[in-house]
């Protein structure tokens, strides 16, 4: 059994106006990998986009990791290709779904062990989203 | 009285005839691989030299002696690979639990040789349950053996020590003999795993 905590969700300036609650919101959260000490981690989750416009994610970080990248695999004819997505666009009231063998997170390279890990995503310089969880070895 | 009886035999020949129909169904199901290929000929596999988790030099004869489950992947890999490889050792625990026998080892043979060291491989194998096999080695000596198995990999996306593999994501299980006996595809699933393996090995 996954244990998943969202720690914090909130938003940048992107909401609309007379909306109630965050404008982004994170649910299904998970980091994983083989190990927490392993170079390379997976993370996966669902963010909706309810801010009232479209939102454009050009870059994820983590304090705990090197580099965070937002990837796909797409499976074909019994071949895995996995290719970086530059940016992401999630239009107003879509969700993103990132989800083994499809979108997802690679998180390069921890820094020390990681156990709690935070991911925050940006639009240029503009956080929309920071996450919370706990990583999961694979195996659990 | 007689109307009373006629019907009571009536439906308890139904009864009986839907029970039977059951029973007939669901031994078909047990004894029908439901996501694997059998392999009837045999394929055997080519001469190799590759590097075992361990740092020992192998040859073919890895595969001698015992079932096999093998699957090509890499160690820097955070999506496909893990998923994999705990599908793998789940299922193997789950048919060990069962009482199954033989059980199945599970192996992976890298398809990035370049940072997949004995050393990287020895901690990844061992992330996913005891008595899995890890090979790596010289890239020519691997396609030595994916080509034979008609297994793809190509570096892609190349960004320094930041690159990633496309690869083929089925799972090939060889015999004792070490002979390529069946395959399964993605997506993996530790039922099918569970379902299909016995029949497998029974088929030798």
């Amino acid at each position: 059994m996954r244990l998943l905590i969202a720690l914090a969700v909130f938003a940048a300036a992107t909401g609309c106006e007379g909306q109630t609650g965050p404008p982004v919101v994170a649910a299904n959260v998970v980091v994983t990998g083989p190990a927490a000490q392993a170079p390379m981690a997976a993370g996966y989750l669902d963010i909706s986009n309810r801010s009232g416009e479209d939102i454009r994610i050009t870059r994820v970080s983590s304090p705990e990791y090197e580099s965070v990248e937002i990837h796909e695999t797409v499976v074909e004819d019994d071949i895995a290709r996995m290719r970086r997505i530059p940016a992401l666009e999630i239009r107003n009231g879509e969700t993103a779904v990132f989800e083994r063998g499809g979108k997802h997170l690679m998180l390069i390279e921890p820094v020390g062990t990681p156990g709690q890990i935070t991911l925050n995503f940006y639009s240029d310089d503009v956080l929309l989203l920071s996450v919370g969880t706990e990583f999961t070895a694979a195996m659990d | 009285m007689r109307a009373r009886n006629l019907i009571a035999a009536l439906v308890l020949g139904t009864a009986i005839a839907a029970g039977l129909a059951l029973a007939l169904r669901n031994a078909g199901e047990q004894a029908t691989p439901v996501a694997s290929t059998m392999l009837p000929a045999g394929n055997e596999l080519p001469d190799f030299t590759l590097t075992d988790h361990a740092g020992t030099t192998v040859d073919r004869t890895v595969f001698a002696g015992q079932w096999d489950m093998v699957f090509f992947g890499f160690t820097n890999c955070p999506d496909i690979c893990p998923a994999t490889m705990t599908v793998l050792g789940q299922a193997r625990r789950e048919l060990a639990a069962e009482g199954r026998q033989p059980l199945p080892r599970v192996v992976l043979v890298s398809v990035d040789p370049e940072r997949d060291t004995p050393e990287a491989m020895a901690r990844y194998i061992g992330y996913f349950g005891d008595g899995g096999l890890g090979l790596t080695g010289d890239i020519e000596e691997i396609r030595k053996l994916t080509g034979a198995l008609g297994i793809f990999f190509q570096k892609a996306g190349a960004d320094g020590s930041n690159y990633g593999v496309d690869h083929s994501t089925v799972v090939l299980v060889i015999d004792p003999r070490g002979r390529l006996k069946a395959l399964f595809s993605a997506p993996h699933r530790v039922e099918n795993f569970v379902h299909d393996l016995p029949l497998i090995t029974a088929s030798e």
